[in-house]
């Protein structure tokens, strides 16, 4: 056991390195250079030469490269181009921010996906089965920013019940009390964890109704209902349990998407989050800034596949580590 | 709409109609049967043959071309003339949707293929093989797994400067293969072990030979589905590319970038973005419906519910 | 038609309010006086440092100039000739000792915000680090005419000039934001570019630095010791909208108060159907223009194939009609200038020249009947300038010119042009109040970013004379003659200046818009007390 655990964090340290070697190559090979400001004063070129110098970037590639994975050895992720403050701080910023968003997109998502999910196989077949199964392939296989322009358009723009975007109302927050604080974060999230709970409650409910039809038709159950036992407690008691299990697998899965799935979201919104970073650091071209995002996320991908197999481990006693 | 246009689309929809009534009516076998018994395959049919039918007959179903400017009409909420209303500078949007179906379903079939293709050659040599082989596939396979989308944008703006749609697509491609891989392994590993390949290999056949002409056709059904299901996800991609900038570039049109062109015209003008969104939902939904009664057809163990 | 539908603003802004009462108090009493009142501005971009002497974004210049002071700024007429008309801020009186010397008497009043008084020593160290290339700013080239800055006792400074020319004392005041030594000596020149204080700065400015909260929005609070007048407006938010558009929908929305352009017909018609907002138009300090590569795109050796010839570059200006797409794209809210300037420099608009008309024929006849092709590179960032590419692709492909549009996102374009790599590109320049620095730099043989690599020796010469022009009227003549030299070789084709329209809450009083540095008069704006909402009456 101890073996094998040796190995994956080895592997995973190795894929992480690649992952970031690759990015640190294709972003300096991109066309395109740092230092440019979106607005309309082309910069004096002498000052770009003087501002690749402070960053080092007129070295050659390969010695940036050493000089890159040397610092980040040392823990420091660099400075940001477009921030002007270091990499490590900008991301401390973003990270609780994406977090909230995707946390509770993730609570709204099961929740909402394991009731529907249940609340369709109890109703197998029949016109409210079908009706939902349609809703939920349509929320599945709506894009997330379409969405979002959606809700913002109607929720936000003509009815004006919610916030275009942003995670609090700078002008009011600071001088609320501590619960209209909370409540003044929550009016703002309801949209943004609206979007991507929605999206994937469908995805869940679908796979939730799956797992439980199949349970349903294992001979356990048909013993459950000989005995004469009401449907539903056949359903909730037997069937739900056997059927969880992969929901919570899928819960497994959609861990690393805490960090990186709402890039689309964020944008739309205006949420100052870490895929919201990312992009805009990909179109500065703020090389630093992208290592780093790109490090986290990549991080997250992999300890989060470590976590589901370590779990999967504990869990399920018929898989066995093998050598 | 002309006259012209009304009548190429009721034509396209009676092409529509008869195609899959015929698929429905041919003896294709327990699968088959199986498949259109399934409440939502034939609307799922129905709907991919229409789109793929106006997308290849894009010029006969549009009035304008899809780059043609009537500046005196910029954001005109629908007419009888423009069914869906223009855009900001004033393109017809209905023509724009029908032309950036060819994109949109095009890049992502052609990307679909080209994943498919791959993870299943890479799956099948991991589940054949074995030993070395399987363990360096499938590293490279958890590699491609852990890299975040991120880095996919990040890629289509390294390359994006010089190359096009093509390109665009064999990029999808090869970052889609990763899942695929996976699945096809698992069902080669277990095809490698049935009687029937024990004796081709016992008569003497090269190894590729067998993968190719006995093994990969055996699990075919898992390729099937994968590709149903994986074009949704390689047009929401190539969409969320495209809205983000680092996609098709217009003026040509994707469903993706018409989203995003219309986005500062959100509140003024939402059908713009209202439709190309729709499509693109519409499209997925068949795919998805599709694949899901293919999986059913193809699986007995799950089939028949 | 769906805009008119019933969609509260003051719902987005009472909610948190109800929230607020709900969760208890109601905030500590409320502001009600004449010194209250927040403004919001939209802000299309995110500051990346608000130290003056490495910030190279307007976004920045516009936070930053409440926090910092000048010696002296430009006044309402925006004339930069001779030191006349100039507004005193931190120096209150100035003489000049002998033509190449200039001396300032500091006012003793103002104090830095964090206690001490500002003192020449401050000034001449602002100048040497705005001066050192370590540091790297933009202004340092601006700076050259001026030898040295000296503090002769703690009020007075004096500026020692290298050669005369009349605006002298315009290079000494309006680049340079004051800086407080005390805080800064010790930081080290190398790490200016990203210093701390740039995060937090400390000016002797109206306002103080409150937060700055990354990716939504930074608070200033008004500083009511300030020694010109206690600031009517108490606090000032920037609420970060990444892109214009967002940030007037913000405004539209009633979530932001101000925002400082328009830009399109459809949002100008949104903000005047809008009772809450006023519009004030102002000159704006953008041209647009697509510029030519006079070298081979990708071989700065050889020349051009299209662009060399200066009659082809003269039909393709002649063949576009300009007023036509203005009236399309801005319906009629922008100019065509005579010449690469913005609205800004409205003294030189009203001289005798005229911008090139619209004339096909002759354009057929320089054409000479050839078929030209080339790529025009368009950044995807903004949607007028796509829709002005794809108008001026139709004009010419009717006269047999075939365009290709490129759009790119802004760091490409950059690139591309850095390196020579483009046929034509359409781009935006920001100029400054004076011409004799905004021109030569993209025009003259060695201007730092011409790009096209345009030379045309005679109009350099003009340039200079027009730069050492003693007064407005000489230099109205003399640039007037640069600028029709251009006519026969032009460098690019000017496409149009903007007006710009700013858009501010009804609510606001004595709005005055400063062209040049749109929010930098922000200090005498107020909220009368019976027009106060709850967002003013918030806040400490």
């Amino acid at each position: 056991m101890l073996a094998w655990l040796l190995r994956r964090i080895a592997a995973s340290l190795a894929i992480v390195f690649v992952t970031v070697s690759l990015t640190f190559f294709a972003i300096h090979l991109a066309p395109g250079r740092p230092f440019m400001p979106p607005d309309e004063r082309p910069m004096n070129p002498i000052v770009v030469h003087r501002l690749e110098q402070i960053y080092g970037l007129d070295r050659p590639l390969a010695v940036q490269y050493v000089r890159y994975f040397g610092a980040l050895a040392r823990g420091e992720m660099g400075e940001s181009f477009s921030q002007r403050r270091p990499v490590a701080h900008a991301i401390a910023d973003a990270v609780p921010n994406t977090l909230l968003l995707t946390a509770t997109a993730l609570v709204i998502d099961f929740t909402l996906g394991i009731l529907i999910g249940l609340f369709q196989a109890a109703r197998a077949r029949r016109r409210s089965d079908v009706a939902l199964a349609n809703v939920t392939l349509f929320f599945y296989s709506l894009p997330t920013f379409w969405l979002a322009l959606v809700l913002q358009l109607v929720c936000a723009l003509w009815l004006g019940w919610f916030p275009t975007g942003g995670p609090t109302d700078p002008v009011m927050h600071a001088s609320l009390p501590l619960l209209g604080r909370l409540g003044d974060r929550l009016y703002h999230l309801v949209l943004p964890a609206l979007t991507l709970g929605l999206v994937g409650a469908g995805g869940t409910a679908r796979f939730q109704r799956a797992a439980l039809l199949e349970a349903l038709g294992h001979d356990y159950i048909r013993t459950a209902r000989a005995k004469g036992l009401a449907e539903s407690a056949v359903l909730v008691r037997h069937a739900w349990r056997d059927a969880l299990l992969p929901v919570i697998s899928l819960a497994g899965v959609a861990l690393p998407f805490l960090l990186t799935g709402a890039v689309l979201i964020e944008t739309v919104f205006s949420w100052p989050g870490l895929g919201k970073l990312a992009a805009d650091a990909i179109s500065a071209r703020d090389y630093p800034l992208v290592l780093g995002t790109t490090l986290l996320a990549t991080c997250a991908v992999v300890l989060g596949s470590l976590v589901a197999d370590l779990l999967t481990v504990a869990a399920d006693p018929r898989v066995r580590v093998t050598a | 709409m002309t006259a012209a246009t009304i009548v190429a689309l009721i034509a396209i929809a009676v092409w529509t109609g008869t195609v899959v009534a015929w698929c429905r009516r041919r003896p294709w076998g327990d699968a088959g049967r199986r498949f259109f018994r399934h409440p939502s395959a034939t609307k799922g049919m129905v709907v991919l043959v229409f789109l793929a039918t106006v997308a290849l007959c894009a010029p006969l179903v549009t009035p304008f071309a899809p780059y043609q400017q009537i500046l005196t009409l910029q954001d005109h909420p629908p007419t009888w003339l423009h069914p869906l209303g223009t855009d900001f500078i004033g393109r017809d949007v209905w023509s724009r949707l029908a032309y950036g179906a060819r994109v949109s379903l095009g890049v992502g079939t052609l990307g679909m293929l080209v994943a498919v293709t791959l993870g299943g050659l890479v799956g099948a040599a991991a589940g054949y093989f074995r030993g070395w082989t399987d363990a360096l596939l499938m590293r490279c396979v958890d590699i491609g797994l852990s890299i975040p989308r991120i880095f996919l944008v990040l890629a289509a703006i390294a390359l994006w400067g010089k190359l096009g749609v093509g390109a665009l697509t064999v990029l999808l491609g090869l970052t889609g293969w990763f899942a695929t891989s996976r699945i096809v392994r698992a069902e080669v590993m277990s095809v490698r072990e049935r009687p029937y390949t024990d004796a081709v290999r016992a008569l003497g056949a090269r190894p590729w030979w067998i993968v190719l002409r006995h093994v990969l056709p055996n699990s075919s059904a898992a390729l099937i589905v994968s590709a149903a299901l994986g074009i949704g996800n390689m047009m929401l991609l190539e969409a969320g590319l495209s809205f983000l900038g680092a996609g098709i570039r217009p003026p040509q049109p994707s469903w993706g970038n018409m989203i995003a062109d219309g986005r500062d015209q959100l509140a003024t003008a939402p059908w713009t973005t209202l439709f190309p969104g729709l499509a693109i939902a519409l499209a997925v939904m068949a795919l998805n419906a599709t694949g899901d009664a293919l999986r059913d057809a193809l699986d007995p163990k799950t089939g028949g519910k | 038609m769906i805009s008119t539908l019933v969609r509260s603003p003051r719902v987005a802004v009472l909610l948190p309010a109800l929230l607020a009462a709900l969760g208890g108090c109601k905030g500590q009493g409320g502001c009600t006086t004449e010194y209250c009142g927040t403004v919001v501005f939209a802000a299309s971009g995110e500051p990346s440092s608000l130290l003056p002497a490495v910030s190279t974004q307007a976004i920045e210049r516009d936070v930053f100039d409440q926090v910092f002071l000048k010696l002296a700024d430009i006044g309402p007429d925006g004339g930069t000739f001779g030191d006349s008309g100039f507004t005193p801020e931190l120096a209150r009186s100035w003489e000049w000792t002998d033509p190449l010397t200039l001396t300032f008497h500091l006012d003793p009043r103002p104090r830095w915000q964090d206690g001490p008084p500002v003192t020449a020593a401050d000034v001449a160290f602002t100048f040497d680090v705005y001066r050192d290339s370590i540091v790297g700013s933009q202004d340092r080239e601006a700076l050259a005419h001026i030898a040295s800055v000296t503090a002769t006792d703690s009020l007075t400074v004096v500026f020692k000039f290298r050669d005369r020319y009349p605006e002298m004392f315009y290079d000494a005041t309006y680049h340079m934001r004051i800086l407080p030594a005390h805080l800064l000596r010790n930081v080290a020149r190398a790490t200016w570019q990203t210093a701390p204080f740039g995060r937090a700065p400390i000016g002797a400015g109206p306002y103080r630095f409150v937060s700055w909260t990354p990716g939504q929005s930074i608070e200033l609070a008004a500083d009511s010791t300030y020694f010109l007048g206690r600031p009517h407006l108490r606090r000032l938010i920037w609420r970060f909208a990444g892109n214009l558009n967002n940030a007037v929908t913000m405004v539209l929305a009633g979530e932001a108060d101000a925002v400082e352009v328009l830009v399109t017909p459809a949002n100008i018609a949104k903000a005047k159907a809008d009772s809450a907002l006023t519009l004030y138009p102002y000159p704006g300090s953008t041209y647009n223009f697509v510029r030519f590569n006079l070298r081979a795109n990708g071989d700065r050796s050889k020349p051009h194939p299209v662009f060399a010839d200066p009659q082809t570059r003269r039909a393709l200006v002649l063949a576009l009609d300009r007023p036509q797409m203005v009236q399309a794209v801005f319906a009629g809210n922008a100019k065509i200038p005579p010449g690469p300037m913005p609205q800004l420099w409205s003294w030189l608009w009203k001289s005798q020249l005229t911008p090139a008309p619209f004339d096909t024929l002759e354009a057929v006849r320089l054409l000479r009947g050839r078929h030209l092709s080339f790529h025009l590179a368009v950044p995807s960032t903004s949607p007028t300038r796509v829709q002005y590419a794809q108008l001026l692709q139709e004009q010419y492909r009717r006269l047999g010119v075939t365009v290709v549009i490129d759009q790119v996102d802004n760091a490409t374009l950059e690139q591309q042009l850095e390196s020579g790599k483009f046929d034509a590109a359409m781009e935006s320049f920001q100029t400054d109040p004076a011409p004799s620095s905004s021109v030569p730099a993209l025009w003259s043989r060695s201007g730092p970013t011409n790009w096209g690599h345009y030379a045309n020796d005679h109009f350099d010469a003009l340039m200079k004379t027009a730069a050492s022009a003693p007064t407005r009227a000489a230099a109205q003549a003399a640039w007037e003659q640069a600028f029709a030299a251009l006519d026969q070789d032009p460098p690019c084709i000017i496409l149009y200046a903007l007006d710009n329209i700013a858009a501010v809450n009804r609510r606001v009083a004595d709005v005055r818009i400063q062209p040049d540095s749109w929010w930098g008069l922000v200090r005498t704006w107020r909220i009368p007390p019976s027009q106060l909402t709850e967002r003013d009456r918030a806040g400490r």
